[in-house]
């Protein structure tokens, strides 16, 4: 009756790469955007939260679209993420904001991250909306619920012009939005043609049009669209494709016991729901979690789990990249089936261990039911489920204290003084007075991180006010607040950091080489540094080789590591922010532990100038070295709890290690210790360095091999040699 | 001070060699002389320095630490004088190129307790400590305190044995060892003294007796291309197996001999290639020892 998934594939692939849409339908995507801008002009002097959901409607109302009969699920003109049609107002916005509010503090902020001590954008991309509200009520429900919410407020005259705005707005789009499901259904019945893949797909937005999903495809097709709406038009607001297994369950099991899908059904349109993510070109891979556990303390692994990870393994995409909320009681065949798949390459799966999560969320003050159904939103950070807004603020180079304490507060490359002044190199006499100096520097970047991102985040809701996303939060209805502004009940600010491990092994090899062994003078190792390492080889050698590195159990070394991190931990955890709520530390760099390296010279550590630093927990590429279960001591020494942004680890072992069942049992047993030990979350790079080197030199053998970067995956053959250097240079320390 | 021993190496997260995950002890010297021995360096008990020729920079570091003048650097190049080495260890710290190892380390009873015990989280409910080697009774009373310390500590133990060592060996560890790892060469006399230097005769007899005092027992066999994958060897293997009543067989495929290992310790003369094991004489192996009712993976 329908054309297959295999027929299918080359579509579903090319959906988000380039127009599909039918021409006839309305604008193109570049002719959209000129109409926009034109229509917008005028606008000028409104808020702009109006001049937004103008601009929503004006895309709704116009963009092309299409329902094809090679697909489940509907089509947008605005497909390409990094050419969103509203892109010109938020840069316009987030400029006017710059000039008007943070002119003061940019000049340093600019010399910051010019010098890569920072980087720093205001960030929109880790909120989550209110499934459960979003499939209680659907679309029309939420507009209902939004317009009851301002009655309220008229009746108590509570409603201020600023109220009004926000609520008229929520009106504006969320009408847009049910206007476009009418398109979208009227062309799907015009251009049917007797197809019935397409005649169900006009069924299935009837009823979105008019209520919440009855069924498993209908909340499917809620979710897509409702990402489409959030992400790609009104920007960034659907970090999380939500706890799916929990979401869906009672839809899956209905449609199955009423016999309108048969299991087979449900599979199909989870190929093409998870395709969706596959085509959309997100280098960071788009998240769904599974598991959890319920109130009364079971688990929430069910059979709709055990399918999506089915699915999803089928597939062989590196994105939607699925987290996996363990516990105690998660069952183990679904352990097994997730770690099966991670030895045969679906490295996009990781593992966040609930209870750790639990402890340091109830340590940041959570109530225990927030701390226990908390949602992932990003690569593996957590937050309250359907009230919190979380942004990440500041990604830290640790790296460049470093560099300040060896420069006398002066960038060693721009000659910019942006450190404080501690002295040159010839007064630090003892590793103590080079420790302490370093800790004040780290202590200056921090505080003055800090001092920027509180200004600029005042200024959130100016630049994208979350429409589509505020109107499932129930606190900000409530509040009339913006979702961006301080409209959920949390609003945190993570500070994250880059290079963590490489820093340990840095000031490590300054204490033995310098103050220890005597082998060479801090002036001289600040030449070597200078020179990038050129006629200092041997003493190269000699460091990378010492022992003295984290990531390897040794007590010296970890002691230094959990001081660094209490250290960076306690200046950020629970500080106010701007948004009413606080911020949290956060040990996860995101890509700057490649960018931010770009831009940090010669390390004492033996690294190169412009080579990447550590990422995560993690130690250094390739300076593990005495294996895994030393890897997780030194790792799980710190304690998690003062990581309220999160806490990564990344291990990488060899495709033997794992086989068979006793390497399935070692796998389990391997993330039991290590959430025993309260670690948070962990991913597994499973190499055979053979493999690497071969991939290397005959890219077209290995097509699908994947590596997990940080919090995402990527084709091995899509990262630049340099990166995939790293990944051999640690894969040669792993064996059998 | 507690006994010592000569160990070469230790595995942690050591998933193949037992139940669950288990550190594992490498313990040297072996009666046994294996064509295939993929653990060189145990053979004898004395230590014994690799220098992995590859890995050479001839940065020269090593040549003013060795007492004996063991390293020298020629025209920018390393040259390694084997017969003057005592294998004392000194240049292995030394070496930038991690190109020497010195296989041989005195460890004692205590240290080696210390060393697994940092493990412990990791070994789960079926995971433990794993002696190997070499033949690890060879080091009979080094085996013997460690296990009995493991045993109050309440750590699962297993060892790892070609079973020909004297029987009070056995008899020795038997209530300290959870399980016995036994390595089955070959079910035939001769062949068995072909391929590894001795005959098989007080193996049998040894394994026959474990078996009687009731001790946990896995056999394990070294699957190696035309040296013991003949059906007829294993069926005659199987008939034995069965008449002892060993419930648990587990197959090893052969992978790749490890040469530079062997050139690395200067033992290039005891070097025999043998091409790695096809799946289907694995698969092939297990069955008949499956047909025979025991239980073999
Ligand atoms: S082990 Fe000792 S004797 Fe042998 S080469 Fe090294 S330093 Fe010299
Ligand atoms: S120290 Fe090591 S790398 Fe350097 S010459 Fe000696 S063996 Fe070679």
């Amino acid at each position: 009756m329908f054309s297959t998934f295999k027929q299918d594939r080359t579509y579903l692939t090319q959906k988000f790469r380039k127009d599909v849409c039918d021409p006839v339908t309305g604008l193109d995507l570049n002719t959209l955007k000129e109409r926009l801008k034109e229509f917008t002009e005028p606008l000028v002097g409104e808020s702009h939260t109006v001049i937004k959901a103008k601009a929503f409607e004006y895309v709704t109302k116009n963009v092309q679209i299409d329902v094809n009969p090679h697909d489940w699920f509907v089509s947008f003109g605005c497909w390409n993420r990094y050419d969103r049609p509203l892109n010109y107002l938020l840069k316009k916005w987030n400029s006017v904001v710059d000039q008007k509010h943070l002119s003061e503090i940019i000049p340093l902020i600019n010399e910051f991250t010019k010098s890569g001590a920072v980087a720093m954008w205001k960030d929109f991309d880790h909120s989550v909306p209110d499934w459960d509200a979003v499939f209680r009520l659907g679309f029309p429900g939420l507009r209902k619920r939004a317009r009851q919410y301002k009655d309220e407020r008229e009746q108590s005259g509570m409603l201020t012009d600023e109220a009004k705005i926000y609520f008229d707005s929520i009106e504006t789009v969320y009408s847009a939005i049910l206007e476009m499901l009418e398109r979208f259904h009227a062309y799907a019945l015009a251009n049917a043609d007797g197809n019935e893949r397409v005649l169900s797909v006009a069924r299935c937005l009837k009823t979105l049009i008019h209520g919440a999903p009855t069924n498993t495809y209908e909340a499917l097709q809620l979710i897509y669209t409702y990402f489409v709406f959030g992400e790609h038009i009104d920007h960034m607001q659907v970090r999380s494709l939500g706890n799916l297994d929990r979401i869906l369950y009672s839809y899956y099991k209905k449609d199955l016991g009423d016999g309108l899908f048969t299991e087979e059904n449900i599979r199909e349109f989870f190929a093409y729901f998870l395709m969706q993510w596959g085509s959309i070109n997100n280098y960071w891979g788009h998240p769904l979690y599974l598991g959890g556990t319920k109130e009364n303390g079971e688990t929430e692994i069910n059979e709709l789990s055990y399918l999506i990870l089915d699915v999803f393994d089928t597939l062989s995409i590196p994105t939607p990249k699925i987290q996996l909320k363990i516990n105690r009681n998660t069952p183990v065949p679904f352990v097994n089936k997730a770690m099966d798949m991670i030895r045969r390459g679906h490295s996009s799966l990781v593992f966040v261990c609930e209870p750790s999560v639990k402890r340091t969320m109830m340590a940041a003050g959570y109530s225990e039911a927030e701390a226990r159904t908390f949602d992932i939103t990003g690569c593996y950070e957590f937050g309250p489920r359907a009230c919190h807004n979380s942004t990440a603020g500041a990604y830290l180079n640790l790296l460049k204290p470093l560099e300040w304490v060896l420069n006398n507060g002066s960038d060693p490359a721009t000659g910019v003084a942006v450190g404080l002044e501690t002295g040159g190199v010839e007064q630090y006499t003892t590793f103590d007075s080079f420790y302490s100096a370093y800790i004040r520097q780290l202590g200056h970047l921090i505080e003055t991180s800090i001092q920027y991102v509180t200004e600029a985040e005042k200024y959130l809701h100016e630049i994208n006010p979350a429409i589509v996303l505020s109107a499932s939060i129930e606190n900000s209805l409530k509040t009339a607040k913006d979702a961006f502004s301080n409209g959920t009940v949390y609003n945190n600010t993570s500070i994250l950091c880059a290079g963590f491990g490489t820093l340990i092994d840095a000031l490590m090899a300054v204490k033995e080489f310098v103050y220890e062994k005597n082998a060479v003078s801090l002036r001289e190792l600040q030449n070597a540094l200078k020179n990038n390492w050129i006629g200092y080889e041997k003493l190269r050698l000699k460091v990378l080789h010492s022992k003295n590195k984290f990531g390897n159990g040794i007590a010296a070394v970890d002691t230094y590591a959990v001081a660094v991190a209490s250290f960076y931990a306690g200046k950020i955890n629970l500080r106010p922010n701007a948004r009413g709520g606080f911020y949290r530390a956060s040990i996860h760099p995101a890509r700057t532990f490649i960018t931010l390296g770009e831009k940090t010279g010669a390390t004492p550590d033996g690294r190169m100038s412009g080579d990447e630093m550590s990422k995560n927990a993690s130690p250094t590429m390739g300076m593990d070295r005495n294996g895994v279960t030393a890897l997780i001591k030194s790792v799980t020494s710190i304690d998690s709890a003062m990581f309220p942004g999160d806490f990564p680890l990344d291990v990488m072992m060899h495709p033997a290690t794992v086989q068979g069942d006793d390497g399935l049992a070692a796998m389990r047993t391997l993330l039991n210790a290590y959430m025993e030990k309260h670690g948070i979350a962990i991913h597994f790079n499973i190499f055979d360095v053979k493999v690497l080197l071969d991939a290397q030199k005959y890219p077209e053998k290995y097509e699908s091999l994947q590596v997990r970067v940080c919090g995402w995956n990527v084709r091995f053959n899509d990262i630049a040699k340099k990166e995939q250097d790293a990944y051999i240079r640690r894969a040669f320390n792993i064996c059998e | 001070m507690s006994t010592t021993g000569i160990i070469f190496d230790v595995k942690r997260f050591a998933v193949h060699d037992g139940p669950g995950v288990r550190t594992t002890l490498f313990l040297k010297g072996c009666p046994l002389r294996c064509l295939w021995c993929h653990n060189p360096e145990s053979m004898l008990v004395q230590p014994r320095l690799a220098y992995y020729v590859h890995k050479c920079l001839h940065c020269g570091e090593c040549v003013s630490v060795c007492p004996t003048h063991a390293h020298a650097l020629f025209d920018g190049k390393h040259a390694f004088d084997r017969s003057v080495c005592t294998a004392c260890g000194a240049c292995e710290e030394a070496c930038l190129g991690s190109a020497l190892k010195n296989y041989g380390e005195a460890i004692s009873v205590d240290e080696a307790v210390q060393i697994v015990i940092e493990d412990r989280d990791f070994y789960g409910e079926d995971g433990g400590v794993t002696l190997s080697g070499g033949e690890p009774l060879f080091q009979m009373e080094f085996c013997c305190d460690f296990l009995k310390q493991l045993k109050a500590l309440g750590i699962h133990t297993a060892v790892d044995t070609c079973g020909c060592v004297a029987w009070s060996a056995l008899e020795k560890v038997l209530s300290v060892a959870d399980i016995f790892l036994w390595d089955f060469k070959h079910s035939d006399r001769e062949e068995h003294r072909r391929l590894t230097g001795l005959p098989n005769d007080l193996i049998l007899e040894n394994l026959n007796k474990l078996v009687e005092c009731g001790a946990r027992i896995e056999v394990r066999i070294p699957l190696v291309p035309g040296c013991n994958d003949s059906e007829e060897n294993l069926s005659a293997t199987a008939k034995i197996l069965k008449k002892l009543h060993v419930e648990r067989v587990r197959i090893l495929p052969y992978h790749a001999l490890a040469r530079t290992k062997y050139e690395a310790l200067g033992m290039k003369n005891a070097i025999h290639d043998f091409s790695p094991s096809e799946p289907e004489i694995v698969l092939c192996a297990v069955d008949i020892f499956r047909s025979r009712g025991i239980n073999a993976e």
